[in-house]
């Protein structure tokens, strides 16, 4: 009589930090509303990068620097 | 681009989707232009309000993070206010925010001078660059949206329909639309 394998223990898939944020996202995580977040880049506190399209990102790095959290 | 093309029946469709999709971005643009648009036809008025209450002061005292310490004057928004203090070479006017993030709050002074008129104009020109900002990454991302769900179809003609939607509230030049619209109803 075959006996049924026991499955593998399953690898729980760490979360992966992301290295930038979209600006509602960015937003989100500093507790604003986006166009303060859009403040923030215009006078130079939130440095950004932008994606393919255009779109700006922000790095976590500048995220956690302004949260006071590096 | 021939500015009297006219939109594919599937272009219609993803403006209409496209529409609802950042419906939120596109009322609250509007209405961060509104706001911005009745402190500049209310500039002088501002300005002279400030000195009428400058004399009394109203004994709120903010800190901003440079460690200087002004008298608070009056709210221009919900984060930032028209302050004074004194120096040596006489009174000095500032637009403050106070922004409060999860953490921390930031406490900075956005502009400053001596004269109450030009402080509160260079901060509504700043204002502009930051719709100006805001209204480049709505159009970045409605071109991303529109690539991810239409891929391989030509979206351009979409992507200008909402340039110039956001830039004719950016502007307030109702008129501006009707010519460029390029057949995609606004």
């Amino acid at each position: 009589m075959a006996t049924i394998p026991e499955p593998e223990p399953k690898t729980i898939a760490q979360p992966v930090e992301r290295l930038a944020y979209s600006v509602q996202e960015a937003a989100d995580m500093l507790g604003v509303h986006y166009f303060s977040v859009y403040r923030l880049i215009q006078r130079g506190k939130l440095k950004t990068c932008r994606a393919l399209r255009g779109k700006l990102l922000v790095p976590r790095t500048e995220l956690m620097k302004l949260l006071g959290t590096e | 681009m021939n500015y009297y093309e006219r939109p594919t029946p599937l272009q219609e469709q993803a403006y209409a989707e496209a529409r609802q999709h950042f419906a939120k971005h596109l009322k609250q643009f509007k209405a961060s232009c509104e706001t911005l648009h009745n402190i500049e036809c209310n500039l002088s008025v501002t300005a002279n309000d400030i000195f009428g209450v400058t004399p009394k002061s109203s004994g709120r005292v903010i800190q901003t993070d440079d460690g200087r310490h002004w008298q608070l004057d009056i709210d221009l928004t919900k984060l930032t206010s028209v302050c004074h203090r004194q120096t040596p070479a006489g009174l000095e006017f500032a637009v403050v925010e106070c922004l409060p993030l999860k953490s921390t709050e930031i406490r900075d002074v956005l502009n400053s001078g001596h004269d109450v008129r030009e402080v509160l104009q260079t901060f509504t020109r700043d204002q502009r660059q930051v719709l100006q900002v805001w209204k480049n990454d709505v159009i970045a991302q409605v071109r991303e949206h529109l690539a991810e769900k239409y891929p391989h179809q030509d979206m351009n003609l979409v992507v200008e329909s909402f340039d110039i939607k956001l830039a004719r509230e950016f502007s307030r030049r109702e008129t501006l639309a009707q010519n460029h619209s390029h057949g995609v109803r606004i």
